[in-house]
C-alpha cells in the first residue's frame, strides 16, 4: 500500500532522510521510532506530499505522490504532529468541509460525519467553535477528519501527545481496529510501550537513515541471551549507531527482501 | 517492483475506489473554499458585535468619518479646480485632474504590486492552513487562488478606502452622468486585480527559481526602487524655491512626473476611463475624429478586464506548474543557526543604565536584548520615524522674511503639527510593541515570577524601557524639525519639555493599561494590541497627545504672534501672554504627571494581584 524506494530529501546541505526503504502492507500498523531529528516527520511529509524528495519514488496504493498526488491524497488520512483547525469554525462544520472536499455528497457527508461523532465521543462538543477546545479535543477530531472519507492509509505523526490515558486508549483501540479491518497505518511516536504494544513492525530512524526495520521480535533476536523492553533496544541500537557510525551493522531496510513488507 | 508490476498489485484496490465519490471539479472545489471562507467571516462578524461591539462600531465609526474627511478635501480640492483651472471639457481642466489622478493611481500600482506579492508569500509559504489544504485532495492552483484572493482584499482595502472618495467627488463636482458611479466598481477592481496578478507572478516565480536568493531579491527591488524614488523625491522638494506653487514650478511638476502618464500603465488606462466616464455623453464628430466619451470609457474598461484576466490566467498556470515544487522546496530550506552573543550596542546600553538598580539593569537589558534581535518589532518605528526625518529635513520650504505675520504663524503651527505627529507615531508603537509586552510575559512568567525580584520592578522595567527607549528618538526629530523650521529658542525648549511629558505619559499609559487588562491567551503582540484594551490605549493616548501639544502650543502661538504683529490688546499684551505660556505650560506638565502617575499606579496595584496561568 505504502512503498519508498530510494528516498533521499535534504534541508540544504543536511540530510534528513537518506535512501529510505520502506514498505507498508494493507491492514499491518507500522511504527517509526527515532530521536527528535531523526527524519521521521520528514519520511512523513514526503509519503503525505507536503514535500517532495530530492531523488526516489513514493507510492500510495499504486499513486506516485509527485505526480499523482491529488489521487494519492484521496487515499490517505493524515494526522500530523502539529494539526491545523480554523478557529472559527465548529469541529462539525471542519468535518462538513473535509467530506466535502473528499466529494461526498449531503447524505454520504451526514452519515459520515455522525459516524466519526459517535466514534470519537465529539457530540457533547461538536457544535461549538474549535479555539474553545482542549488539545485531547482538537486531537479527536483531527482524527475524525482524518477518518472520515475512510481512507485506505493512515499517517499519524506523534497521536500520543499530550493526550490523558483514555483518549490514548481510545487511539490505540482505534488504530488496532481500523488495521484490523484492512487499514495501512504509518504512525510516527515517541510512545515505545504504545508502539510494542500495537504495532506489527517498527522502523528506528537515526540520522535520516532506516536503520532497523522488523517486528519487535526480530529486534529481540539482535540482543540474544537479554531479555530487553523495546525503550532499552532502542536506547542500545541508537546510541551505538550515534556514537560508531561506520561499524553499525544492524539489519537495515535495504536488507529487508522486497516483497517482506507486503506479504507479511 | 516494476510501476507495471505494482499497478497490477493495486489493479483490486483500484476497482474498490471506483466506487468511491469522484474528487470535487474545480468549480465546486472553489465553491467550497468561499463556502468555508463566508463561514469563517461570519463567525468572526458575529463574536466582533457579541463581544467587542464597541471596538468594531468605534472602528466602523472612525473609517466613515475618515472617508467623510477624505470625500470633503477632495470635494473641495475639485471645486478648487473648477473655480481656478477650468470647467470640465477644458483643457487645462483635463490635464490638470489627469495629472492628479495619473500620479495617485501609478504610485498605488507600484505599491499594490509590492504589498500582493508580500501578502500572497505569507500566506502560501508560511501560513499552516496551507499545509493543511496541500494534505488534501485540492489542485494546488485552487490553493494559491484561495490565498491570492485574500492577498488582493488586504493588499487593496486602503485603496478603496483612499480612492472612493476621490472619484465621487470628482462625479459630484464634474457633474457626471449616472453611469459614472455605475462603471466605478468594475474599473476599480479590474485595475487592483493586475498590480496584484504581477505581485502573484513574481512571488511565484522567485520562490520557484530563486528561493535561495529571495531576500536578496527583496533587497535588489526595494534598492532599485530607492535609486528611482528617491531622486525623483528629492528633485521635487529640492527645487528652487521662489518658484515654489509657480507657473514654471507647476511645468517642471508635471513634467518631472511624465512617466507615470505613459500610455502602457493600467493607471493610464483607468484614469482615462475614469475622465471618459465623467464627460458628458455627447457625441461630437470633427472631421474624421469621432469623439465618443462613453465608448472611449468602456474601452478602457475592457483593456483593464482584458488584461485582468490574462494576469489571472497567467497566475493559474504559474500555480499549477510551481506552486507544490516551490512549496516543498521552501519547507526543507536550511534555517541557519544563529549564534548570538552580547553586542557593542548591549554594552553601549549597559553602560548608560549604569544609575538603575542591578535588578532593573538586567530586566531592561534584556528587554533590549529582545527588541533588537526581532526587526519586526523596531523596522516599522524606523521606517515611519526614517520618513518623518525626510519631511522634516524639507520643511524649510517657506522663503519668507521673518517679519511676516502669517509666516511666523505658519511656522509656529507646522513647528507644533509635528510634535504632534512624532507623538501620534509613537502611540501607535506604545500600543502596538509596549502594551502587549506584560500579556507576552505571561507566557514565560515562570521565569520571571520564580526570581527573587519585586514584582513592582518588572512593571517599572517596562516603564523605564519604554520611555527612555522613545525620548531619545522623539527628542532628536523633534529638535530636527525646529532646527529646519528655525523656531527661537523658547519654542525649541517647550517643545522639548512637551516631548518628555509625551514619551513619559504614553509609556505610563501603555504599560499601565497594559498591566489592568492583560490577555494571557494571545500569543500574537498584534492580535492583543487590537483587542479592546489595546484600542482604547491608543485612543487615551490621542487624547492625550491632544491635550499636551494644545495647552502648550496656543500660549506659544499667542505669544510670538503678540510679538512679532503690529496690534497690542490687552490679550495679547505679552506681559500678559508670558504668564499665559507659563500656565499652559504648567497645566501641560499637570496633565502629564497625571497621566504618567495615574495609569503608572493603577498598573503596579493590578500586577501585584495578578496570577499568572
Amino acid at each position: 500500500m505504502i512503498e519508498l524506494q530510494q528516498v533521499c530529501r535534504s534541508y540544504g546541505d543536511k540530510v534528513a532522510v537518506a535512501n529510505l526503504n520502506l514498505r507498508v502492507a494493507a491492514g499491518e500498523l507500522y511504527s517509526m521510532l527515532g530521536h527528535n531529528g531523526a527524519g521521521k516527520t520528514t519520511a512523513i511529509k514526503l509519503l503525505v506530499g507536503l514535500i517532495r524528495p530530492t531523488s526516489g519514488t513514493i507510492h500510495v496504493g499504486g499513486y506516485d505522490v509527485v505526480t499523482q498526488t491529488r489521487e494519492a491524497a484521496a487515499l490517505i488520512g493524515y494526522v500530523p504532529d502539529q494539526p491545523f483547525l480554523y478557529d472559527k469554525l465548529s469541529g462539525r462544520e471542519i468535518l462538513q468541509f473535509v467530506s466535502r472536499m473528499y466529494g461526498m455528497d449531503g447524505r454520504q457527508s451526514a452519515r459520515a460525519i455522525d459516524r466519526e461523532i459517535e466514534r470519537f465521543e465529539l457530540a457533547e462538543f461538536a457544535d461549538q467553535l474549535t479555539e474553545t477546545y482542549s488539545h485531547g479535543m482538537k486531537q479527536r477530531t483531527v482524527f475524525a477528519s482524518a477518518l472520515l472519507h475512510a481512507p485506505r492509509v493512515l499517517v499519524v505523526d506523534e497521536p500520543m501527545v499530550g493526550l490523558d490515558p483514555h483518549s490514548i486508549r481510545l487511539v490505540k483501540d482505534l488504530l488496532k481496529r481500523e488495521v484490523a479491518g484492512g487499514m495501512c497505518v504509518l504512525m510516527s511516536t515517541h510512545t515505545l510501550t504504545a508502539a510494542e504494544e500495537i504495532s506489527h513492525r517498527v522502523g528506528i530512524m537515526n540520522q535520516g537513515r532506516l536503520m532497523f526495520d522488523g517486528t519487535v521480535a526480530e529486534l529481540r533476536g539482535q540482543f540474544p541471551g537479554e531479555s530487553r523492553s523495546l525503550e532499552s533496544m532502542y536506547l542500545a541500537l541508537t546510541e551505538a549507531d550515534s556514537n560508531a557510525p561506520q561499524a553499525f551493522s544492524r539489519r537495515s531496510s535495504a536488507s529487508i527482501p522486497a516483497e517482506e513488507g507486503l506479504t507479511r | 517492483m516494476t510501476d507495471m508490476a505494482l499497478t497490477s498489485t493495486f489493479a483490486g484496490l483500484h476497482d474498490r475506489y471506483a466506487s468511491s465519490p469522484a474528487l470535487p471539479t474545480e468549480d465546486r472545489e472553489a465553491q467550497l473554499l468561499w463556502s468555508l471562507r463566508y463561514h469563517v467571516a461570519r463567525t468572526q462578524l458575529r463574536q466582533l458585535m457579541t463581544t467587542a461591539r464597541l471596538r468594531t462600531l468605534l472602528v466602523a465609526g472612525l473609517s466613515l468619518f475618515f472617508w467623510m474627511g477624505l470625500f470633503l478635501l477632495f470635494y473641495e480640492g475639485f471645486s478648487f479646480i473648477v473655480d481656478n483651472v477650468g470647467q470640465p471639457g477644458g483643457r487645462y481642466h483635463a490635464e490638470t485632474v489627469q495629472f492628479v489622478f495619473h500620479l495617485f493611481f501609478a504610485s498605488l500600482n507600484v505599491m499594490l504590486v509590492f504589498s500582493s506579492g508580500i501578502i500572497l508569500y505569507t500566506g502560501l509559504y508560511n501560513s499552516p492552513e496551507t499545509q493543511y489544504l496541500l494534505s488534501l485532495p485540492m489542485r494546488p492552483e485552487r490553493i494559491v487562488l484561495y490565498k491570492f484572493q485574500e492577498a488582493v482584499f488586504y493588499s487593496s482595502w486602503g485603496f478603496f478606502l483612499l480612492a472612493s472618495p476621490i472619484m465621487i467627488a470628482y462625479g459630484i463636482v464634474a457633474g457626471a452622468p449616472w453611469y459614472y458611479y455605475f462603471i466605478l466598481a468594475p474599473l476599480i477592481v479590474s485595475f487592483v486585480y493586475i498590480p496584484c496578478g504581477v505581485g502573484a507572478i513574481c512571488c511565484l516565480l522567485v520562490m520557484h527559481k530563486l528561493p535561495h536568493l529571495r531576500k536578496l531579491i527583496v533587497i535588489v527591488a526595494t534598492l532599485v526602487l530607492m535609486v528611482v524614488a528617491v531622486p525623483l523625491v528629492w528633485r521635487t522638494v529640492s527645487s528652487p524655491q521662489s518658484k515654489l506653487f509657480g507657473v514654471e514650478w507647476f511645468q517642471e511638476t508635471l513634467d518631472r512626473f511624465s512617466i507615470t502618464q505613459q500610455e502602457w500603465l493600467p493607471s493610464t488606462w483607468l484614469t482615462n476611463g475614469l475622465l471618459d466616464a465623467a464627460r458628458l455623453p455627447h457625441v461630437v464628430i470633427e472631421g474624421d475624429r469621432v469623439d465618443w466619451p462613453v465608448a472611449k470609457s468602456i474601452f478602457n474598461l475592457t483593456l483593464l478586464i482584458s488584461n485582468a484576466l490574462f494576469l489571472h490566467v497567467l497566475t493559474v498556470w504559474a500555480a499549477k506548474r510551481w506552486f507544490r515544487t516551490s512549496y516543498a522546496n521552501f519547507a526543507t530550506r536550511r534555517t541557519p543557526r544563529r549564534t548570538v552573543r552580547p553586542a557593542y550596542a548591549d554594552r553601549v546600553v549597559q553602560a548608560f543604565l549604569f544609575p538603575f538598580p542591578r535588578p532593573l539593569r538586567l530586566l531592561l537589558t534584556k528587554d533590549w536584548q529582545l527588541l533588537r534581535r526581532d526587526p519586526v518589532q523596531w523596522s516599522q518605528f524606523l521606517i515611519f520615524f526614517a520618513l518623518l526625518g525626510l519631511y522634516f529635513l524639507n520643511v524649510d520650504r517657506f522663503d519668507n522674511p521673518q517679519s511676516d505675520i502669517d509666516y511666523v504663524t505658519w511656522i509656529n503651527m507646522v513647528s507644533f503639527l509635528n510634535l504632534a505627529v512624532v507623538g501620534l507615531i509613537l502611540s501607535t508603537f506604545t500600543t502596538r510593541f509596549i502594551y502587549p509586552m506584560i500579556s507576552l510575559e505571561g507566557h514565560c512568567f515562570w521565569i520571571l515570577g520564580l526570581l527573587p525580584v519585586e514584582r513592582d520592578t518588572i512593571l517599572w522595567s517596562k516603564f523605564w524601557f519604554a520611555s527612555l527607549g522613545s525620548w531619545v528618538p522623539c527628542a532628536m526629530l523633534v529638535l530636527l524639525s525646529d532646527m529646519m523650521l528655525q523656531v527661537p529658542l523658547l519654542v525649541i525648549l517647550v517643545h522639548q519639555l512637551t516631548c518628555v511629558l509625551l514619551c513619559l505619559g504614553l509609556a505610563s499609559i501603555a504599560v499601565g493599561f497594559g498591566a489592568m487588562m492583560p490577555n494571557f491567551r494571545e500569543t500574537s503582540p498584534s492580535k492583543i494590541a487590537a483587542g479592546f484594551g489595546g484600542t482604547l490605549n491608543l485612543v487615551l493616548s490621542a487624547l492625550y497627545i491632544m491635550a499636551v501639544v494644545v495647552l502648550t502650543a496656543l500660549p506659544c502661538h499667542f505669544y510670538l504672534l503678540a510679538s512679532k504683529g503690529p496690534w497690542g490688546t490687552t490679550f495679547m499684551n505679552p506681559q500678559y501672554l508670558k504668564m499665559w505660556l507659563v500656565a499652559g505650560t504648567g497645566a501641560a506638565i499637570f496633565v502629564g504627571a497625571v497621566a504618567t502617575i495615574v495609569p503608572l499606579y493603577r498598573g503596579l496595584r493590578a500586577f501585584r494581584r495578578l496570577e499568572f496561568v
